[in-house]
C-alpha cells in the first residue's frame, strides 16, 4: 500500500537528515577533514534522491481526489513530516555552504576551531548511507569543487520547496500529531537503555552510559571473546582433573 | 504560512548591535593558532581524556597581550565572548562569564556560533528538548519542562516530526566515540544556554527588534549613494565652527561641575533605587517636594536654566521675586512657555490673555521691555502663532538672568532654603534587607494623577496671583481719579 512505502521512505529521509545535521555540526572544527567533506557530499546526494522520491510519491497521493477523509488526513500528516525534514535539510545545506567557505581545507595555514572533537564521523555517515563501511575516493580539491555543486543543489532544493507549496494545498497547522508529549521516552532504545558500563562521575559533564562502546557489533564481539575464554579455561580445568584422576 | 516563511525569508531581517560578531570571529580564529594562540590542555574525566580545554586565566592573559589592554578589560572582553557563545564554560555551565582562575573552557563549533542571518528556531529547540528528555529519562529541569509543554502545545502539528527527528539524532550521536559524544553534548547544551537562557542566566543574545538592513554588508555604490555623500560634505562645509579648545573646555567644565551629581558616576544619597529597590531617593526628590535636598539646591547655583527648570527652584525664585515686587517677569516667562507648549486650540485665547495682562499699555502686570521688541511683538500678535512671543521672552529671560539671578543667590530667601535643605544618610542594606526590598516593589503614582495634581496646583496659583507694585500703583491712581470720574478699572 502506498502509505507503508511512504512511511519507510520518510523514515529513511529522516535518518539521513539527522545524520547530515550531525556531520554539519562537525564542520570547521578539528574533526573536519577531507573525509568529512566527502561524507557530507554523499549524504547530501542521498538525501536529495530520497527527497525527490518522497515528493513524487506524496504529490501523487495527495492529488488523488478519490481518497477517503482519514486517508487524506494521514497523507497530510506525512506531508508535514516531509516538509519539515526538507526545511531542516535546506537550512543545514545553506549553513554547510557558509561554513565550508569560511574554513577551507587546502590552505597553507588552516585554523580549524579546537572544539575537542577529534574522532572521525565515519560511523555516522555509514549510518546515513546504510552501508557497513565507507569508502573514500574523492580527490584533493573536494572542498572548493564541492561548494559549487552545493550551491546548485541548494537552489534546486529551494525551487523544489516552492513548487511543492504551489502544487499541494495542505494547511500544516491543521494537522494533528499522533504522538503525545513524552512519546520519545516510550520507544525501544536498543542501545541507550542497556546500562552496562560506567557512569562518569564528573559533576558538570553530562552523565553518559556506555552502552556497549558505541555499536552493537562491538559489544557482540567482546561477548564472544569472553565466552571463548571461559570455555577454554573450563576445558583446561577439566583436562587437569582428568590427568589427576588417571 | 507564517511558520514556514521564517526560514525561507525573503525579507532578510538582521539583528541590530550584532556587528561585533564578525570581529569576534576573527579574534576566535587568531586564538586557534598553535604557536601564537591560546594554550590548550587536555581535560581529564574519569575514564576519558578530552583535548582542547583552555583555562580562564590563559584566555585573559592572551587577550591582554594581543590587544595591549589591562586584565580587567581583558576579563570583560572574555566574558563578552562567553556571553555571545563563542567559548563555553565546562564547569558551572549556566553562568556565562570568564573566571580568572584555572576553570576550564572550550571553543564552540562554528555551526553553533551566533550568526546574523540564521535565526534560532523553535523547532530545533523542541528537538533538543526531546533528545534531552530521552537522555534524562523524563526528568527535565523546571524551565525546560515548561518550555517543552509550551512547544508541545504550539508546535503540535510538527510534533511527530520532532519526536522522529529527536530519536534519529540521538541514535546518530551514539555512533561516535565516547569522548566526541561528551563534547557534542556539552556543545549543544552550551548553545541552548546562550539562546534560551535558563532563569538567572544573562546571555548577550537579547537584541531587541530586528532590522531590515545588514549592518555588515557593504553598500552598493549607486549614484544615489554618492549624491548623499555630496550633500553631507556640502552641509559640513557650511556648518559654523567652534574652536575645539573652547568646546572641549566647555565639556570639561560641564563634567567637573556635574560629576558629583550624576548617580552613575558618584554615590547617590540615600541609595540608588535601581540598585537597592528603595524609593526614598525618588520621594525626597519629587518635583513638588517641600524640603529640597542639598544636592538639588547646589544644582540651582550652577546656572539660571537649572534653577528655572526645577519646579521647586522656580517656586523659590518666585518667592524671592515677590519680595522684590518684580514677579511679573517670571509670570510672563511662564505664560510664554505655556503658550509654546500648549495645544493649538488654546493658542489664540492665551495670546490675547497675555497681551491684556502683560503687554498692553496700562496692563495690570506690565513688563518692562524695550520699544523695538514691543513693536515686533505687538505686530506679531495680530496673527498669533506658537513662537510669536519668543523675542519678548528671551529679553525677559536675559533680564532675569543678568540681574535677578545674581541677587537671588545672595538673598536671604536662598540662604534660608539652603540651610533647611536636607542631606539624607546613606542606606546600608544587608543582603536579606535587599531581598525584602525587592519583594516589596510597588508601582509608582500613575502619570495621570501626577498631571492632575500639577494642574490643580497651577489653578491654585493663578487664583491667588501675587499683587505687583504696578497693579497696586495703578489701583491707587485709579482710586485717585475715581472721585472726579467714575471709571471702573479694568
Amino acid at each position: 500500500m502506498g502509505k507503508e512505502e511512504c512511511k519507510t521512505m520518510l523514515d529513511a529521509l529522516n535518518k539521513v537528515t539527522a545524520c547530515y545535521r550531525h556531520l554539519v555540526i562537525a564542520l570547521g572544527s578539528t574533526s573536519d577533514s577531507q573525509n568529512l567533506r566527502e561524507e557530507l557530499k554523499r549524504t547530501r546526494k542521498k538525501a536529495q534522491e530520497l527527497a525527490v522520491a518522497n515528493r513524487t510519491k506524496l504529490t501523487a497521493l495527495l492529488k488523488d481526489k478519490t481518497i477517503s477523509k482519514d486517508d487524506r488526513a494521514e497523507y497530510e500528516r506525512l506531508w508535514v513530516l516531509f516538509s519539515s525534514s526538507m526545511d531542516l535539510l535546506e537550512v543545514d545545506m545553506k549553513r554547510s555552504l557558509e561554513i565550508g567557505q569560511d574554513f577551507p581545507l587546502k590552505v597553507p595555514t588552516r585554523h580549524l576551531i579546537q572544539t575537542g572533537m577529534t574522532g572521525s564521523t565515519t560511523t555516522v555517515a555509514a549510518r546515513a548511507m546504510s552501508v557497513q563501511n565507507m569508502k573514500y575516493e574523492a580527490d584533493s580539491n573536494i572542498d572548493t569543487a564541492d561548494l559549487r555543486d552545493l550551491q546548485a543543489e541548494i537552489s534546486q532544493v529551494s525551487q523544489m520547496m516552492e513548487e511543492m507549496e504551489m502544487k499541494v494545498q495542505v494547511a500544516p497547522w491543521a494537522v494533528e500529531a499522533k504522538q503525545e508529549a513524552g512519546a520519545e521516552l516510550k520507544s525501544n532504545m536498543s542501545v541507550g537503555n542497556s546500562s552496562v558500563g560506567v557512569i562518569s562521575i564528573c559533576e558538570e559533564e553530562p552523565k553518559e552510559e556506555e552502552g556497549g562502546g558505541g555499536s552493537n557489533t562491538g559489544f557482540a564481539s567482546i561477548c564472544a571473546v569472553i565466552v571463548f575464554f571461559v570455555i577454554v579455561i573450563a576445558a583446561l580445568i577439566l583436562g587437569y582433573l582428568v590427568i589427576n584422576m588417571s | 504560512m507564517t511558520i514556514r516563511n521564517a526560514i525561507r525569508d525573503h525579507g532578510q531581517r538582521y539583528r541590530p548591535r550584532m556587528a561585533c560578531l564578525r570581529k569576534a570571529e576573527k579574534v576566535l580564529l587568531e586564538m586557534q593558532d598553535p604557536r601564537t594562540g591560546v594554550k590548550s590542555q587536555p581535560q581529564r574525566l574519569v575514564i576519558t581524556t578530552i583535548p582542547h580545554a583552555i583555562t580562564g586565566e590563559d584566555i585573559i592573559a592572551w587577550l591582554a597581550g594581543r590587544f595591549q589592554i589591562d586584565t580587567q578589560e581583558a576579563r570583560s572582553f572574555g566574558s563578552m565572548l562567553v556571553a555571545l557563545g563563542y567559548i563555553y564554560p565546562l564547569q558551572d555551565h549556566k553562568r556565562l562569564v570568564i573566571k580568572p582562575d584555572a576553570s576550564l573552557y572550550r571553543f564552540q563549533t562554528p555551526y553553533f556560533w551566533p550568526t546574523q542571518q540564521w535565526p534560532v528556531e523553535d523547532t530545533d529547540y523542541a528537538i533538543y528538548l526531546a533528545k534531552r528528555n530521552i537522555r534524562k529519562k523524563g526528568i527535565l529541569e523546571l524551565h525546560e519542562q515548561e518550555q517543552y509543554n509550551r512547544l508541545h502545545k504550539w508546535m503540535n502539528h510538527k510534533w511527530d516530526f520532532i519526536v522522529m527527528q529527536a530519536k534519529e539524532q540521538y541514535r546518530a550521536a551514539k555512533e561516535r566515540k565516547k569522548p566526541d559524544r561528551v563534547v557534542f553534548e556539552c556543545q549543544e547544551r552550551a548553545y541552548w544556554v546562550v539562546h534560551r537562557p535558563p532563569p538567572g542566566t544573562v546571555s548577550a543574545m537579547d537584541y531587541g527588534l530586528e532590522r531590515r538592513i545588514d549592518p555588515n554588508a557593504d553598500e552598493t555604490q549607486t549614484p544615489d549613494f554618492y549624491e548623499r555623500i555630496m550633500i553631507f560634505t556640502q552641509q559640513s562645509i557650511m556648518r559654523p565652527r567652534v574652536k575645539s579648545s573652547v568646546s572641549i573646555g566647555a565639556l570639561v567644565k560641564y563634567c567637573t561641575t556635574y560629576y558629583s551629581h550624576d548617580p552613575f558616576l558618584s554615590k547617590c544619597l540615600p541609595s540608588n533605587p535601581w540598585l537597592t529597590d528603595d524609593v526614598t531617593f525618588w520621594t525626597l526628590n519629587r518635583l513638588n517636594a517641600e524640603v529640597p535636598s542639598k544636592m538639588r539646591v547646589e544644582r540651582w547655583t550652577f546656572s539660571f536654566g537649572e534653577l528655572l527648570s526645577d519646579p521647586r527652584g522656580r517656586d523659590d525664585f518666585r518667592l524671592f521675586l515677590k519680595k522684590e515686587f518684580s514677579s511679573e517677569n517670571l509670570a510672563f516667562w511662564e505664560s510664554c512657555e505655556d503658550l509654546k507648549w500648549g495645544t493649538a486650540a488654546t493658542m489664540r485665547g492665551k495670546a490675547e490673555q497675555i497681551y491684556k495682562t502683560f503687554l498692553a499699555r496700562g496692563a495690570p502686570r506690565w513688563i518692562n521691555i524695550d520699544g523695538k521688541t514691543m513693536e515686533i511683538t505687538v505686530s506679531g500678535l495680530r496673527h498669533p502663532h506658537r513662537y510669536v512671543l519668543d523675542a519678548a521672552q528671551t529679553h525677559i529671560y536675559m533680564l532675569m538672568k543678568k540681574d535677578k539671578y545674581g541677587r537671588y543667590i545672595k538673598s536671604p530667601v536662598f540662604k534660608d532654603t539652603m540651610k533647611k535643605a536636607i542631606c539624607p544618610e546613606e542606606h546600608k542594606f544587608s543582603d536579606a534587607q535587599l531581598e525584602q526590598n525587592a519583594k516589596n516593589r510597588r508601582p509608582s503614582l500613575s502619570p495621570i494623577i501626577l498631571r492632575q495634581q500639577e494642574l490643580e496646583q497651577r489653578a491654585r496659583m493663578a487664583a491667588n496671583a501675587p499683587v505687583d507694585i504696578t497693579q497696586v500703583m495703578s489701583k491707587l491712581s485709579q482710586q485717585g481719579k475715581e472721585a472726579p470720574q467714575r471709571r471702573t478699572s479694568r
